[in-house]
């Protein structure tokens, strides 16, 4: 199959999805509506920090901060004015930023573009780290954006947080907003950017020496990886109608090193398989939580967490299997496709050089 | 290639398992969702709540002539799965009502998803003043953040303190809203705040911030924050040779709070929601002779009290609607008057916050001991 028709199958399957996205919105319960919509915003932070630790090759674990900047750019500037001084009840908000509302759509971009921001000034000394130092040193910053945000009571109402975001469980709305970032990230990948990127993460040293300039390719991987995180986390923020500063604690940083480790570091598709597999994943195994009875005895172990200790197993067992992750540094194409629709049972078998 | 032949035998298992595995249930029953932390960060206190509201299934366990089942979520300290598992009861388990959780922000998460769907929530100890503010569908079984600050105030105040140090654990919303309400009451009063200072949850070392209020000299410190943390405060505080006492909120009322304060804990002060001398009403006697049977020797926490209330207010939410529907037992959760609870006689005020007392206790030889009962205005 050549380029054009590969754009083709592509473009048919995104409006395919959003077919399906619209009738997410009106066809599911808003049970599973939400599960989708949270699967598809993690599905964006994941391919955010796929950018900076699978295509770059630099460890960062900051991406709970940079998503902590987006959801408050949109908690505090999306509620609507009126119910302000509700939410500001103990500390009256800073009369700078008490009188300006913006839509979601202005908010989720200017989140983005402050995430990315902070971003470019923490990575002019950091990203001269590497390998654990960076990550200790983003995660830190991480931990610092969380408590300037806490201390800051008259702009953000500290650890009061805020309600009375309008809520987004619009899964058109996040659809698109994925699919963007989903393009945007391939089309960076497969530039000459994403070439470089790619060479920094495999060798350093001889990427210099073949004239990357280091410094500005891993500054910019930082960039727009905070910016999509910034994003996902106002969505984040908008989905839940309510930010609090121990919403962005350094452990949501790690879902979504999950998110990336199980889908395969260096995937887009991967992280989006990922995103999928943890968020609906959990979901799914709540079953696990509900009391069971067979022929009228209740099974002890049924009971509530019992679905973390499945889920805990299964991916021990899948990090076992699928030593890269489950799709590797592969990723979906349609020739594979076709070749698996044609005979899954052998494409499995020629597959094994994956795990 | 064996190996991944078990491996794939075990994933689909699993989703047959998932797949398959429903309740069945014949008889027809009333279905009461419930939705805690029962793993991550507060599980500890989750796990308190669950005991009250099983216990109060177990007293009360018909209404209407049916069966009250509930149906518990697992919401992992998690405000994305805290609104997930909302919905999943409202649409899946078809609830008619909600009874949760610990932890405000928890409870915000939940609260436009009861709202749109008009299904009533109680809450069991989520303070913030926010969680019912501008919501008609969430209520709660506990006092807000604003009451228990004031509460205090009035007691110092009574005491004859003029001046008054403040020590907030900033990152925790519960201590800077009764650190907030309470200095508000106090300058109210004619007292003096002299000094307002912060630390995060996890600080260890607070020898910097007890110097600086040591200098200031206040006739007391009103220091409401997590148990763990206020402990060591006031040890450190002993260290320093400071000798005033320390008040706080309900958190402190722990077995932790004794253990790692030690002696340096004797004589501290804290404003709760659960004393067993002021257990008066009949449900409250209740409550104690079936928790004494099943948890033997352990002393009941108010937490579990408040949940054990807060699955009263929906029990008799449900009786006196008469039906199952959930907007008929949201107007009489918010009509009833005077419900004899565990935690005192029950009125719910407009915002859906109950109107009730607050009881004070204080350390005496390693125990929390009754002093005092405040009524409500």
């Amino acid at each position: 199959m050549d380029k054009k028709k590969n754009i083709i199958f592509t473009t048919v399957a995104l409006i395919v999805l959003f077919g399906a996205a619209c009738a997410a919105q009106f066809g599911l319960d808003a049970y599973l509506r939400r599960v989708a919509n949270l699967c598809m915003i993690y599905a964006i932070i994941g391919l955010s920090l796929q950018i900076v630790n699978g295509f770059c090759g630099q460890f960062s674990l900051g991406q709970a901060g940079f998503m902590a900047i987006g959801a408050y750019v949109v908690g505090v500037f999306t509620v609507p004015v009126e119910l302000r001084e509700k939410v500001f009840y103990a500390v009256p908000m800073n009369p700078l930023i008490a009188d300006i509302q913006m839509p979601v759509w202005l908010a989720l971009i200017v989140g983005g573009l402050l995430a990315a921001l902070v971003a470019f000034l923490i990575g002019f000394p950091v990203l001269r780290l590497h390998g654990d130092y960076l990550a200790i040193a983003t995660l830190g910053f991480s931990e610092i954006i969380r408590i300037v945000i806490t201390n800051a009571q008259s702009f953000t109402n500290g650890a009061l947080g805020i309600k009375d975001i309008p809520p987004l469980n619009d899964a058109r709305y996040i659809f698109v907003v994925c699919a963007i970032t989903y393009i945007f990230v391939t089309a960076l990948i497969n530039s000459s950017y994403g070439r470089a990127f790619k060479a920094i993460r495999e060798d350093e040293i001889a990427a210099e020496a073949m004239g990357i300039d280091l410094f500005k390719h891993k500054c910019m991987a930082f960039m727009f990886s905070a910016f999509f995180a910034g994003v996902g986390g106002g969505l984040y923020g908008a989905l839940l109608g309510t930010v609090d500063p121990k919403n962005f604690l350094f452990t949501l940083t790690y879902n979504f090193v999950l998110i990336i480790v199980l889908g395969g570091m260096g995937s887009i598709t991967g992280s989006m398989l990922g995103a999928i597999l943890v968020t609906g994943g959990l979901e799914f195994l709540r079953v696990f939580d509900e009391p069971l009875e067979v022929f009228g005895m209740a099974i002890p172990l049924f009971r509530p967490g019992f679905r973390m200790v499945i889920f805990s197993i299964l991916l021990m067992v899948c990090v076992l299997f699928w030593r890269k992750g489950i799709m590797g540094t592969e990723e979906f194409t349609w020739e594979k496709f076709k070749k698996f629709v044609k005979n899954p049972v052998g494409y499995w078998k020629g597959d094994e050089h994956h795990g | 290639m064996k190996a991944k032949k078990i491996l794939t035998a075990l994933l689909a298992s699993v989703c047959v398992f998932g797949a398959t595995a429903t309740m069945a249930s014949a008889e027809e029953v009333i279905k009461v969702g419930v939705f805690l932390p029962l793993t991550g960060d507060n599980a500890a206190g989750g796990e308190l709540e669950l005991r009250g509201i099983k216990l109060a299934n177990e007293n009360h366990s018909t209404v209407l002539g049916k069966k009250i089942q509930l149906v518990v979520q697992d919401n992992k300290s998690d405000k994305a799965e805290a609104a997930n598992v909302v919905a999943r009861l409202i649409e899946k388990d078809k609830v008619c009502a909600i009874v949760g959780t610990y932890g405000s922000s928890l409870a915000m998460a939940a609260g436009n998803i009861v709202k749109e769907n008009k299904i009533p929530a109680v809450g069991t100890s989520c303070t913030n003043p926010q969680v019912t503010a501008g919501n008609d569908y969430y209520f709660r079984a506990c006092f807000i953040d604003p009451f228990q600050g004031t509460v205090m105030a009035n007691y110092m105040k009574k005491l004859g303190y003029k001046k008054v140090a403040v020590i907030q654990e900033v990152s925790n919303d519960y201590s800077v809203g009764l650190a907030k309400f309470f200095m508000d009451a106090y300058k109210k009063m004619g007292g003096q705040i002299v000094d307002v200072a912060n630390y995060q949850t996890g600080d260890k070392d607070f020898t910097a911030i007890l110097t600086n209020v040591k200098a200031k000299n206040p006739d007391a410190i009103y220091a409401p924050g997590n148990f763990t943390e206020s402990a060591m405060m006031i040890d450190q505080a002993r260290q320093l040779g400071l000798k005033i006492n320390f008040y706080g909120g309900d958190t402190w009322e722990t077995n932790d709070f004794l253990e790692v304060g030690g002696d340096a804990v004797e004589g501290a002060v804290l404003t709760t929601a659960f004393g067993r001398e002021m257990a008066t009403t009949k449900e409250a006697k209740i409550f104690l002779d079936s928790f004494e049977k099943q948890f033997k020797g352990e002393e009941p926490s108010a937490l579990t009290a408040l949940a054990y209330d807060a699955y009263m207010l929906v029990y008799y939410g449900i009786e006196k609607a008469g039906s199952t529907n959930s907007v008929a037992i949201r107007n009489a959760i918010a009509a009833n008057k005077n419900l004899p609870l565990v935690t005192g006689k029950t009125t719910l005020d407009v915002n859906g916050d109950p109107v009730k007392g607050a009881v004070i206790k204080t350390v005496k030889n390693g125990k929390f001991v009754y002093v005092d009962f405040v009524q409500p205005k």
